[in-house]
């Protein structure tokens, strides 16, 4: 084996692997094509990828496979990053909510396309073009027609039941997608001979509430978790006790027997030696029925008496 | 010999064999083994048996089958002939290991090194031998290895038949000779036509011997090199002289049972220190503590992205 394999520093794509309904890029019936853009993630508050459908009709997230080791060959080319993108439809009304969380503080009634803004996040008011947007808004705002103009304020009892509708039908997906909910470590590549059936509501409850705190703030999360009524889970660590540091003694240790007439170059312990990567991989090699190099320098005579 | 067999897919390996003697189905027999094409990067590797009656060993001694090292290609294949011509009483079998399993054995996750490739293709050819009816008493065969440990393995095998395992089996037996012949001209003829699966257009054939330390091979194979797929499937990807060459002039690829060692390794893998378990804040800070990412998604390893 040669010298260490170096790792060159992970090169820009310009082409990426999509996985993506046929809807997403559906041009017929609308005049944009679609985009990705940039949008506020409500769970992190930091940017995330988002994917606007044409004609801004549907909002998609974008979540990537990434794993070490992979790499595309696509057509006559080879992409080195093995990174399988997931275009999938998502409501738009988890990315509004934050909008209209932050301007219901004001408690005032309020036009919506003034509280979709965002200086860091320009195209956020796009948002509001997708068809569902303002259909669903009553899900989570109280409305006031005035007119023709319409006013919004954020509501948290019906954002809660909203929440817990969509929790609920989390639920009923994870259980016809037969998804394990169990606690504790599972391997991602064992194979479950017969389904666990042993799960209780509560276990598929928080796992649904866990995949839906993904998209929303922490607060959010906490509030929506009492209104399911699941108890908050404490940590165990914040219980544990200090570690305790063993005490030393003053006192001088006296050897219970003399080894002075041992020569202490005998008695230092040669530490291991620390064997290479090729060493490694030679060790590892099936050596059965091979000969040690020292048997072609022995005299010849010996093989032939055999 | 007919190649066409290996000829038609040379990426798997190939049973050649001759018709089986009838004298051999009812006396008793001996068997030599042996291998032609350990040594090369390019091509595959032989294995050949040949079998008579032992009442015959003397007829076969008198048509001066020798040691194939010792002689030229013409003459193995007019020896090669004659071999085939005595079919009444002489039957040959060839195990053709292409170099794509060689590569392949040698370099899977569980390594299959080259002896015992090789002693899986003696023995494989042997129990050929006995299936198809051949009284065998006994087995010459020229070692790889140890010998006592590769004699104590085949009699193991196959217990009822003498096995003797000698270095330089070729040129003190025979039977042994016969088979280093057959062995010897089916991989000159292999090598020599080899078939190409690759579209490698107007093909330089000059490839030399074979053997890493000829000149035209190692010429050919800097010729051959493609940075991503390494070489076609004629080359011995295990062999030193392929990685080395690949490693300095092809693309890095990295498999995951790669060997890396080293805190980088480790950082790499997202691997944590065994010490940070037993420090004060065990696990409790992590470089993101307001978020954690759903099993959910962890589990299928999906997640976020803020740009492409």
């Amino acid at each position: 084996m040669a010298a260490k394999k170096k790792r060159t520093p992970q090169a820009q794509n310009d082409s990426w692997v999509v996985v993506a309904a046929d809807s997403v890029i559906d041009t017929k019936k609308h005049d944009s094509d679609p985009a990705f853009v940039r949008l506020r993630n409500p769970s992190t508050d930091a940017a995330s990828l988002y994917m606007l459908g044409a004609g801004d009709a549907q909002m998609y997230e974008v979540k990537a496979f990434e794993e070490e080791f992979h790499s595309w060959f696509v057509g006559q080319t080879v992409q080195r990053d093995g990174r399988l993108l997931f275009v999938t439809p998502m409501d738009p009304l988890f990315l509004i909510l934050p909008y209209l969380i932050k301007a219901g503080k004001e408690g005032k009634f309020q036009p919506v396309d003034q509280i979709i803004m965002d200086e860091e996040f320009p195209v956020c008011p796009r948002l509001l073009s997708c068809t569902r947007s303002l259909a669903s808004l009553h899900h989570i705002a109280e409305e006031k027609e005035v007119g023709s103009l319409k006013f919004h304020r954020y509501s948290q009892e019906k954002t809660m039941n909203w929440l817990k509708k969509k929790v609920e039908r989390t639920v009923v997906a994870l259980k016809k997608k037969n998804i394990c909910v169990g606690e504790g470590v599972k391997s991602t590549t064992y194979i479950r001979v017969k389904s666990e059936s042993g799960y209780h509501e509560e276990d598929y409850l928080r796992y649904a509430h866990g995949l839906i705190s993904e998209y929303t703030s922490e607060d959010l999360s906490k509030a929506l978790l009492k209104h399911l009524q699941l108890p908050e889970l404490t940590s165990p660590k914040e219980t544990e006790p200090p570690s305790k540091k063993r005490k030393l003694s003053d006192n001088a240790v006296e050897a219970g027997e003399d080894y002075t007439k041992f020569n202490s170059a005998d008695f230092a312990r040669k530490p291991p030696k620390k064997m290479t990567a090729a060493q490694k991989t030679l060790a590892k090699v099936d050596k059965t029925g091979m000969k040690t190099m020292s048997s072609f320098f022995s005299p010849k005579g010996k093989t032939e008496k055999k | 010999m007919d190649l066409g067999p290996f000829e038609t897919d040379n990426s798997v390996s190939c049973r050649l064999a001759s018709q089986i003697p009838d004298v051999c189905k009812t006396e008793d027999c001996c068997l030599g083994i042996d291998e032609a094409g350990r040594g090369p990067v390019l091509g595959p590797m032989v294995y050949g048996i040949c079998f008579c009656p032992v009442s015959k060993k003397q007829q076969l001694k008198d048509s001066k089958v020798a040691d194939s090292k010792t002689l030229s290609e013409a003459e193995r294949e007019n020896l090669f002939k004659n071999l085939d011509e005595a079919k009444s009483y002489v039957g040959w079998a060839l195990h053709i290991i292409s170099p794509n399993t060689i590569s392949t054995s040698m370099l899977q996750r569980t390594k299959y090194n080259l002896n015992a490739l090789s002693h899986d293709s003696a023995i494989g050819l042997v129990q050929y031998a006995l299936d198809s009816g051949v009284q065998l008493k006994e087995v010459y065969v020229d070692t790889v290895g140890p010998a006592d440990k590769y004699e104590a393995k085949l009699s193991q095998r196959f217990p009822g038949i003498e096995v003797t395992v000698r270095p330089k089996a070729d040129s003190l037996f025979p039977i042994v000779s016969a088979a280093s012949i057959c062995a010897k001209v089916a991989r000159d003829r292999v090598v020599k036509g080899w078939n190409f699966a690759e579209d490698l257009g107007e093909m330089d054939t000059d490839y030399g011997s074979g053997y890493p330390n000829d000149p035209k091979t190692k010429a050919w194979m800097l010729k051959y090199l493609d940075p991503v797929f390494g070489y076609p499937q004629f080359v011995r990807f295990s062999w030193s002289t392929a990685q080395t060459l690949m490693d300095s002039k092809g693309v890095t690829v990295h498999w995951d049972d790669d060997e890396e060692d080293g805190e980088k390794a480790a950082q790499r893998q997202h691997n944590k220190s065994m010490l940070s378990y037993f420090s004060a804040s065990a696990g409790g800070k992590d470089q993101n503590p307001s978020h954690q990412t759903h099993r959910f998604l962890t589990e299928r390893r999906l997640k976020s992205l803020c740009t492409l």
